[in-house]
């Protein structure tokens, strides 16, 4: 499977290493002979210095034979313009851009429909506004994927030093939480395992585990977590996801108060905003939180675009008594620690970008795809083809590599968290918890077998 | 620096040199000569050892190469390979000391084809092909074929790769580097088979056509002859083996481009001119220098001249003729066509012809820039500017490998070897050549040089296959440092 990556920044660089990783051909395009020479060095991809947009450079990245083009440069319009090249050139390609400007948010649907040289238009930004909703609504959950359509939950969350669930075997915790449950993964000092029934839960672990939504309440209470409505928020940083969000929380009905730093950036939101407050000032400045009344708001989200202030905000924020903070962060060697500092949750744009690409590199009948905070493990939506390994036997007897978890199987309206003895069934939506390593295996295991052809 | 990494892929290359030691010992047993027994013994020992580094030092699986264990990993590799290679050598009895053994092996690894064998022909046969095999193993690089059948050293596999094949400017055929390899070998081994062919229709027997491909490809020059190729005083296989010289002495991933239907990739590479050029018109002038003075017929004279230009600039060293007796202008030329080399991306040694264009155009474009000191200029391969950065490595690595030929051949005259012996004894270790003039002639062989010159040697001739930085990296202190 051949892959072009026109970009060689943050983006383009991780998403080229996880293709590197699983095997795939991936050839990396940038203007910047230093960008380059940095992927050259690092990952085993081939290289191209030169414009992406450019429909010589294509050519020799072999676009023809390519399944997939990444636009993810910094501009919208040379990745518009890739699309549209490698399109002239060969319209079987898979084409996805990034595009960030707000100017094109209304138009994604038309682009969809009317604009057939792009195939996906990836947003990070409105990735990310969605993350920090759906952290809103899950206290104390470091990570949440969802699936067939929002009805089942993946959760991620820290276990308390003093939580009652600690030392519980896995086998009996759907009992002592009173809702079926299962346990995907612990993150335990760093390393992504993947539990059996008789394995235990201690302090200090991240666990993921899958839940439907209605029970979702009881078993976050059972984690001394406890679901509070969010009335006030503050947002530092106007940017660009800051802006969204606060418009997003002012449709909601929430008392929104935005701390930006420049004042023509402040004077620009308020223009868009009406009922959210703008202040203007530093959000390091805790005379200007204290005055903001930080003590009392439900949560606080650094979205700034440095990351040690978010940080530092962050933890000054809670300090001072707000209940609850979501910190933007981009580097993903500073996720290693979150627990240790003790950021609560966090947000990547990168990681939600991501994220979307992956559900389109993925292959075999694959919604969706979400990689873990750490990277170290995906969590796949797949359709259960007649002809796959997986059908008709149950779970315990398939061929599912070791490190790999089916978590879920939905049939029409019912949700089955499985067992060893689940079956499924042909054009069942299953979802499958895998460590990276395994993971070109699942995806042939969801292809259909070419032996019968 | 993760040593038990380091130790647990040379573990891996051992083992799988011992496996490939079955190859001779078939060859041996279908023989049935002295061979076998040391061939048995060596495997034996060789996947031992290898299995047991490989169990030691296994880890948990690691993502990351970094590109100083890289470095160690091949450096130590091909020693490790070198002396366990020497094995059937030594046990077969071919040679009293140890170090002619390994000698041998080195100079065989790294394509040299400097022997120490007084008597070749009475070697056993599974002997001889091994030591064809090796040659044939190094030139393409054992790594490199490591690389490229072992899926598991994927991860690494960049790291590793570019530490064996230094290159220039290196060029990736696909996009991933396993696959690169792949393709490479493909080649190497369908140029191969095509020289077999040729050899075998011309009449030579199947044993020896094989083992003189097997030296030909990598540029190697071991011969199963005591008088290398002048043994058969054919015009037919002066002429094959000139053409696979040249080939060789090509880049290899050329050959790729024109199997795949690309017909003008040679014509089109600047390099690639550069070296058929250098070849062309070098053969004319010893040939026209050796004419009259030692061959009357001018068809003799551009035989044996062509032959033996083609075999020294490609850094291969087969003989038809003893060069020693030519005028003082041929062999002087000879002596720098050691240095020259053949192209970047082939299996020849020696500076590469792309350095030494790099070299002239950088130093054109200073003189240049003194006539026009406001001129903007740059160095430019192929209408592709070459960056500062390539050119200053390439002169950082020019000046290192004139030092290095410098120290050595004082050393090596300091242990009392004669003038001329010392400088080309040193030119073609570096070069990866293997003959070089009076005692180390194309007649005569490294036996006389006494023991600490031929540890030298073999240092030498590691250095020169690895292009310096890869070896030379462990003297700098700075390598061992936490």
């Amino acid at each position: 499977m051949k892959i072009i990556i026109v970009g060689a920044g943050q983006v383009g660089f991780h998403i080229a290493s996880r293709l590197a990783y699983e095997n795939k051909d991936v050839v990396v395009i940038d203007t910047d002979p230093e960008a380059i020479s940095q992927v050259s060095e690092k990952i085993d991809v081939d290289v191209i210095v030169g414009s992406g947009s450019s429909p010589m450079i294509l050519e020799e990245a072999g676009i023809k034979e390519a399944e997939i083009l990444l636009a993810v440069t910094d501009s919208d319009e040379t990745n518009l313009v890739a699309c549209l090249m490698a399109d002239i050139l060969s319209s079987s390609t898979k084409k996805l851009a990034r595009i960030r400007k707000r100017d094109y948010d209304e138009y994604h649907h038309i682009f969809h429909d009317a604009a057939p040289h792009i195939d996906t238009i990836i947003n990070p930004e409105i990735e990310v506004v969605k993350t920090i909703e759906r952290f809103m609504s899950v206290p104390g959950a470091v990570d949440v994927g969802e699936f067939a359509d929002g009805r089942l939950k993946l959760i991620g969350i820290f276990m308390d030093k003093d939580a009652r669930l600690a030392g519980v075997r896995l086998s009996g915790l759907s009992d002592k939480i009173g809702t079926r449950t299962l346990v995907a993964a612990v993150v335990r000092e760093g390393e992504t395992i993947i539990p059996r029934g008789d394995d235990r839960l201690y302090p200090g672990d991240l666990i993921y585990f899958i839940s439907e939504e209605h029970g979702l309440e009881k078993i976050l209470k059972a984690f001394n977590k406890h679901v509070k409505p969010i009335n006030r928020a503050m947002i530092v940083g106007g940017g660009r996801i800051g802006l969204r969000l606060a418009k997003l929380l002012e449709s909601q009905s929430i008392y929104t108060k935005l701390i930006e730093r420049s004042p023509e950036r402040c004077s620009e939101i308020v223009e868009q905003m009406n009922k959210v407050l703008v202040v203007h000032g530093d959000g390091s400045d805790q005379s200007l939180l204290n005055e903001e009344n930080i003590q009392d708001m439900d949560v606080v989200v650094t979205l700034t675009d440095d990351e040690e202030t978010n940080i530092l905000v962050s933890l000054l924020a809670k300090k001072m008594g707000a209940r609850k903070t979501i910190t933007k962060l981009s580097k993903f060697g500073y996720f290693s620690l979150m627990s240790t500092i003790g950021l609560e949750q966090v947000v990547s744009p990168r990681l939600s970008a991501i994220n979307t690409i992956l559900q389109h590199i993925r292959r075999g009948k694959v919604l969706s795809a979400r990689t873990m905070t750490d990277e170290q493990a995906e969590v796949l939506e797949a359709i259960a083809l007649e002809t796959s390994d997986i059908v008709g036997k149950p779970l315990k007897r398939t061929g599912i590599p070791k490190g790999a978890l089916v978590i879920g199987i939905i049939r029409d309206d019912e949700i089955e968290i499985p067992s060893g003895n689940s079956v499924i069934k042909p054009n069942d939506r299953i979802i499958i918890f895998a460590r990276r390593q395994v993971i070109s295996k699942i995806e042939k295991i969801l292809t259909v077998k070419l032996e019968f052809f | 620096m993760r040593w038990n990494y380091v130790f647990y892929m040379v573990g891996i290359l051992t083992f799988f040199l011992g496996v490939l030691m079955a190859i001779p010992l078939l060859c041996g047993l279908y023989f049935n000569d002295s061979s076998v027994a040391p061939l048995m013994k060596s495997m034996a020992i060789t996947t031992a050892v290898g299995a047991v580094l490989y169990i030691c030092f296994r880890g948990p699986k690691t993502e990351y190469l970094s590109q100083r264990e890289g470095m160690a990993i091949v450096a130590i590799g091909w020693t490790a390979v070198g002396l366990f290679a020497a094995l059937p050598f030594y046990w077969n009895g071919v040679f009293d000391v140890f170090v002619d053994a390994f000698f041998e092996s080195v100079s065989g690894f790294t394509t040299t084809g400097a022997s120490v064998m007084t008597d070749i022909e009475v070697v056993p046969k599974g002997i001889l092909l091994w030591r064809s095999l090796i040659q044939w193993l190094g030139g393409m690089g054992i790594i490199v074929l490591s690389v490229a059948i072992l899926p598991f050293l994927g991860v690494g596999g960049m790291q590793l790769y570019k530490a064996e094949v230094p290159s220039p400017v290196p060029d990736k055929l696909k996009p991933r580097i396993s696959d690169t390899a792949k393709v490479l070998w493909k080649v190497y081994a369908l140029i191969s088979l095509a020289e077999l062919f040729m050899l075998m229709i011309g009449g030579m027997g199947f044993y020896d056509s094989l083992c003189h491909t097997l030296t030909t490809m990598p540029t190697g020059g071991f011969s199963t002859k005591n008088l290398s190729m002048a043994h058969y005083n054919s015009v037919y296989f002066d002429v094959v083996v000139m053409v696979f010289m040249v080939l060789a002495g090509i880049n290899f991933s050329l050959h790729y481009q024109f199997i795949k239907g690309n017909s003008l990739a040679f014509w089109k590479d600047s390099e690639c001119r550069f070296f058929l050029s250098a070849v062309i018109v070098l053969t004319l002038v010893v040939s026209f220098n050796i004419h009259g003075t030692v061959y009357q017929n001018i068809g003799e004279a551009i035989r044996f001249g062509s032959f033996q230009v083609i075999s020294i600039v490609t850094t291969t060293g087969f003989a038809t003729a003893d060069y020693n007796q030519w005028p003082a202008m041929s062999k002087l030329i000879l002596l720098l066509c050691m240095f020259i080399g053949a192209s970047a991306g082939s299996t020849g040694g020696g500076m590469k012809c792309m350095r030494i264009m790099c070299c002239f155009k950088y130093c054109y474009k200073e003189l240049f820039s003194l006539l026009h000191p406001h001129a903007v200029t740059t160095v430019k391969i192929g209408g592709k500017t070459v960056s500062d950065d390539v050119i200053r490595s390439i002169l950082g690595f020019l000046a290192l490998y004139m030092g290095i030929f410098a120290l050595c051949s004082v050393l090596l005259a300091g242990m009392g070897v004669d003038l001329v012996t010392s400088i080309s004894a040193v030119a073609a270790s570096i070069g990866n050549i293997g003959p070089g003039f009076n005692l180390v002639g194309p007649v005569g062989n490294y036996a006389e040089i006494p023991a600490m010159g031929k540890w030298l040697l073999v240092w030498c001739m590691l250095l020169g296959r690895l292009e310096i930085y890869t070896v030379i990296i462990f003297l700098v202190p700075e390598f061992w440092r936490k």
